[in-house]
Parts: C-alpha cells; structure tokens; sequence
C-alpha cells in the first residue's frame, strides 16, 4: 500500500514535469538515432542556437496566447495579426527610413519601429473590445479578425511581398535571428545563444512575474478558472479580458518584428497557419483551452518541443508528410497524459476506481 | 502547488538548455572529422520550394540521375515543411549548413528572404547554386540555373494571341505575390500581349493562391464577372491551371474561352488532347535538377561556371504534342 502510494506519487511528479522531461526525452531520442542513422549534427551548438531561434519565433507570440488561453479565451488570429504587423514594419523600413549609417537615421528606425509595433498591439486591442463588448465568443471573433488581418495586410502591402532596402536595416535588427558562426553579431560574446531566443527568456520571465506577483495577473487565472465567480468577487471580467488581449498585442507585435528580423521582407500570407503553431505550443506546455491553467515556462518547452521534432527529422532525413504526422500525434498524446492526472478520460478512471474497491 | 510546479518546469527547462548550449566546440568538432572519413562522397543539398508538386519530383529525378552519373555524389532532398512559407524553407537552409553539405542547390520561396541564409551558407565555406527562381543581389552564388521565365511568358502571349486571332478579351491569373519565376512569366505576357492593339487584359490583378482549390475558386469569380465576353485566361502555373480548367468546364466555356497554361498536368494533358486547352508553356525540370547539381560539383571540383544558365522552355500546342519532345516534356519522369 504504501509502496503504491509511493509509485503514485513519483508518477504524478512525473506528469508534473511534463514537458520540460518530454522535450529531454525527444532531444535523447533524436541525439542516439543521429547517431546511429544521421550526420551526427543534431546534438551540436550550432543546431542548438537553431533551434533555440525557431523556437524563439514562436514562442515570444505563445507568451501572449498563453495569458489568453490562462484567461479562457483564444486567439485565432495571432498569426495573422504577426504577418500584418511584420509587413506595416516591412513598409516602414521601405518607405520612411534612410540609410541606417546615414546621420538622423536613429529617430527614423524608431518612428518605424514604434509604427510597425503599434499595428500589432493594437490588433490584440481590437480583439479584446470585440470580445469584451459584444460578448461573442472569442473563437469566432478571432476568426473573423484572422482573416480581416490578412486582408488588411494584403491590402497595405498591395497583394504582394513588400521588399525594404537592405541598407535601411540597423545591424542589430539585421542580426536578430542570426545563427551563423560570427561570435560578435551575438549580445553576449562569449555565450552564442541568438538575441531572438534572449528575447524570448527575457519576456518570458516578465509575464510568469505578472501572473504570479501582480493582482492584474491572479485577475486573469480568475477569470479563465470562472468568469461567473470572477464577476462575484468583483474582478471585472470584461476589463481584464481588453487588458490581456492588448497586452497578447504586444508579444504578437515583438513576434512580428523577430519575423521581419529572420525573413526580412513582409508577406501577409505568411501569417495563415502560424495560430495553430502558437496555440500548439501553449497546449503542449500544459495550457487547457477550458482555461485557468497554463505555464510561461511550458510554453516556451512547448515551442522547443515542435522545433526539435521538426529539426530532428530533417537531420534524420524523415520526410516532411511524417514531420507533419509525428507532430500531431505528439500533440494528442502530451494532452492526453495531461489529462491523465486531472481524471481525464472519466471512463478509464471510474473503471479504475471500481476495481481498485 | 503550481508555483512549485512552474518553477521546477523552469529548472529543468534551464538544466536541458544549458546541456545543449555548453557543447559547441567538442560536438562540432565531431561532425568535422566524420565529414573527413566521409571525403570521397559528396553531399549535395537540394531544397526545392515545396515537395507535393510534380514539377519539384521531375527536379529531383534530374539531381538523382545528375548524382548516378557522377557516382560520388549523395543528393539531400528537403523542401519546406510548410510550402510556400520563407520562414519554414529558411529553417531547411540552416539545417543543411549545421548537417555539413558539402553544396546547396536551393530554389528560393522569395527573392528577398532567402539571401541572409544564403549568405550564411557561403560564410560556412557552403557554395549554393540557385535554381528555378531567382535571388536578390548580395551572395557570391555560384550559377543561377532556370528556365528564361520572361520567354515563357512571352510564348504564352503568342500562343494565346494565335488562338484568339489576335482580338478579344483576356484574363492573366497570377499565382502568389513575390514569386519571382511566375512574375516574371506574368510580366512576359504582359509585355508582349500589349504589341497586339485588339487584345485587352481585363483582369491581371487577381492572385490564384498556390493550390488548385483557391484557383478555381478564384477563376470561378472572374468567369463570373467577365465570362460573357472572354475570349482567353492565361494561368501562370500547375496548381493554378488545374483550379482554372476546372472552373472553365463548369461554367460550360470549355472550348469556347482559349486557354493556355504553364507547366503540365495529367488534367491540362487531357485538356490539351480534347480541346479545352490550346497551349501549354513547357519548362525542363530534369535538366533544371541536373545542371543544378553538376554545376555545384564541377565548382567543388575547381571549375567556374556561367552567371546565368537557361534549361530552355517549351510550347506545346495541339498539333505537335504528339512528337517525342513534347512527350518527353510532357511526362517527365519523376522520383517516387
């Protein structure tokens, strides 16, 4: 008895870690096959920093979907509302800036910068009013929103890929997604992690701060735990609910600019498909869509998780079609354990409990 | 609890991190001296813009068959995980430099996007070799191999010219923006369609999106709207033509609005055959995966090679596609 209590109690640790252990068990697992089959590259710094970029596009647009997931709600509009806010940069790095040598060049790149931004944030903006003031749910008013956002973009960028001058890009956002060799295009020279995945650690912690030191944050798991008992204890639900989808505006907007920083040009049409990757990384962290749960931390694990597998099976030569398979299934079976420790699925559970009588 | 939780998610988390991030050097080193144990083959990276087209499958039977020639030569082959998408073909283009290739072959999803990645690989001493659609100036490449895409779009126009005699109404599909092949064969048509005085373009804003469905949907609209006067629809590619020639027989103009594609398909082949199709714009895929893959080896090997190289382009019309070129051309034999 209490040896199974014991048993019990590591798996339940185990399910705890979830997915920090999963991601080490994936990075074990492509490690010992690259050996075996592959190039012998996929455990290697430089893929690491690889990785950690891709990832780092992700996730810093996860972190905002995260507090709307935390809050009940979702967001299927963030890959769009990426791309739209990627290409008003693209534009304003076309159209108003001079070279970025050029004296006076600072004040332009910053007009642009906070004009780019800004499309993003206030995208997250109209989102929550929406959501707030009509009292739909969000899935549907961010689905209509996704595709406003990608006419919207296609519209400014005249259905087409609008190209800056490469001259106009400072160094420092030309080399945000770098990955490459140069020890000195990295922020901290003696340690090549790129500046997208610090980026990535840094906002992070600044969003577990504000859902575990601040009100507005215990505010935000009160309102996805129960709206009804948020309204009673006199949180007021459809404040909160604006707050967290402008403020998911703005870690859209900072994904846009990492996007603009590695593809360097902006497309509207990029943006479709890219939800479902940030909304995926979330529920591979342990986000529930029924909301009231979701961790930073597991967010960005869930964003590396995706990067690995999809790295690992190029290094493997896997072909794509199985990339697509192996997520997905992944992806069900992570939120199925999940579930496990929550008395999810009912039947297996009350089996369980009637044999264990 | 879930403080506790988190925090131990961020512990380990940073643990797994950090074990990744402290072995640069020793690993990297590693992959070096296999790569030296391994000197005799070479390897060959060939990143196409997408995997499911047939176009991209007669390519990588070209760079199979250019590898079997040669003998020591092993093809990577790795298209996007997502197609179309520059983010997702950049990713490849970084997994190639960390795998070690001893050569890229890469046919970028945009003009502009790729030319970072590009100039990475170069600074890893990895040369790259462009094929299909072209690159934005910067990187040292070492060819730039593809079919004369503003030709294509040229023979286009006067084939449809010809089937139209000369007058009438006409509708250019684009496929999506920033694709520098296909815009250049819109921008061919264009230019030649307007020496023709009786000819007008009705439509040329309209983007076909890169699968059959949103074509059709697309060519559905524009019959829609101009059916009752058309005379022709250029579609500027595969997937695009297909979605047309769907959307032209359900309206019930097949025949009667000419029409004239850009690369073939077992359904333009047939349109070709019965007369719902009047010409379809031809480009070598086989010899476009070939000469991409021979001219990054003779490069390894210490020969320069020309800026610019066409595979040549093709029209294939009613009346000769019986011939043993254009059989060849039409069917091209692809890697399964």
């Amino acid at each position: 008895m209490n040896l199974k209590r014991r048993l019990g109690s590591i798996s339940l640790a185990l399910l705890n870690h979830g997915p920090a252990l999963a991601l080490i068990a994936i990075v074990l697992l492509f490690t010992i096959a690259d050996n075996a089959f592959g190039s012998g590259s996929f455990f290697s710094g430089r893929n690491a920093r690889v990785i950690i970029n891709s990832a780092a596009l992700v996730a810093v647009p996860a972190l905002g979907m995260t507090l709307i997931i935390i809050a009940g709600g979702i967001d299927l509009s963030a890959g769009t509302a990426l791309t739209l806010s990627g290409t008003a940069l693209a534009i304003a790095f076309r159209d108003y800036t001079i070279d970025a040598q050029a004296a006076g060049a600072g004040t332009w790149i910053a007009l642009a910068l906070l004009g780019g931004l800004g499309v993003g944030v206030l995208c997250g903006l109209l989102n929550g009013i929406i959501i707030s003031v009509t009292e739909m749910v969000p899935f549907i008013v961010t689905l209509g929103t996704m595709t406003i956002f990608l006419g919207l973009g296609q519209v400014i960028a005249d259905e087409s890929t609008v190209y800056p001058q490469t001259e106009h890009l400072p160094d420092w956002l030309r080399y945000l997604c770098y990955t490459g060799s140069n020890e000195e295009r990295y922020w901290i020279p003696f340690l090549p992690i790129p500046s997208s995945g610090l980026i990535a650690i840094l906002l992070g912690g600044l969003v577990a701060a504000l859902l575990r030191l601040t009100v507005f944050g215990r505010n935000i798991v009160a309102v996805g735990s129960s709206p009804s008992t948020a309204r009673l204890c006199g949180i007021r639900v459809g404040a909160t609910t604006v707050w967290v989808y402008a403020l998911a505006g703005i870690f859209v907007a900072v994904g846009a600019l990492l996007y603009f920083a590695n593809v360097k040009n902006g497309n509207p049409s990029d943006g479709t498909g890219k939800e479902l990757e940030i909304i995926a990384a979330v529920v591979l962290g342990g986000g529930s869509l029924s909301g009231g749960r979701g961790s930073v931390s597991g967010t960005l694990v869930g964003a590396l998780i995706i990067k690995t597998i999809s790295s690992g099976c190029t290094m493997l030569s896997i072909p794509n079609t199985y990339t697509h398979i192996i997520i997905g299934v992944i992806i069900i079976v992570a939120v199925l354990i999940d579930g496990l420790r929550n008395g999810t699925p009912a039947w297996l559970f009350n089996r369980l409990g009637r044999r264990a009588d | 609890m879930p403080a506790f939780v988190s925090r131990c998610h961020a512990i380990a988390t940073s643990l797994c991190l950090t074990a990744f991030l402290l072995l640069p050097s020793g690993c990297s080193r590693d992959s070096n001296s296999s790569a030296d144990a391994t000197q005799s083959v070479l390897r060959i990276a060939v990143i196409p813009k997408g995997t499911s087209h047939e176009f991209w499958k007669s390519v990588h039977f070209g760079a199979q068959k250019a590898a079997k020639e040669l003998g020591n030569v092993e093809v990577i082959w790795r298209g996007p995980v997502v197609e179309s998408d520059t983010g997702s073909q950049i990713e490849v283009v970084k997994d190639m430099i960390t795998i070690g290739v001893d050569g890229i072959v890469l046919a970028p999803n945009q003009k502009g996007g790729l030319v970072d990645p590009v100039q990475e690989a170069i600074g890893e001493g990895i040369p790259v070799v462009i094929f299909d659609s072209g690159l934005d100036d910067g990187p040292e490449i070492v060819s730039y191999v593809a079919t004369d895409n503003y030709i294509g779009g040229q023979m286009a126009a006067e084939a449809m010219a010809k089937a139209i005699d000369e007058k009438g109404n006409v509708i250019l599909l684009r496929y999506i923006a920033g694709s520098e092949s296909t815009e250049q064969r819109e921008n061919g048509f264009l230019d030649r369609i307007a020496d023709y005085p009786d000819i007008t373009v009705v439509s040329s804003d309209q983007y076909a999106g890169d699968n059959a469905t949103s074509a059709k949907e697309k060519a559905d609209q524009l019959l829609q709207l101009h059916g009752d006067s058309l005379a022709g629809i250029f579609a500027v590619c595969e997937p695009n033509a297909n979605g047309t020639l769907e959307a032209i027989k359900n309206a019930g103009l097949a025949g009667k609005v000419k029409f004239i594609g850009f690369d073939p398909s077992d359904a333009l082949i047939g349109a070709l055959g019965n007369g719902h199709c009047h010409g379809i714009v031809l480009q070598d895929p086989v010899q476009m995966g070939y000469q991409s893959v021979m001219t990054i080896v003779d490069y390894i090997n210490g020969e320069s090679a020309e800026e610019f190289q066409s595979t040549g382009e093709y029209l294939a019309t009613p009346e000769n596609m019986d011939e043993e070129l254009y059989q060849r051309l039409l069917h091209p034999p692809t890697i399964e």
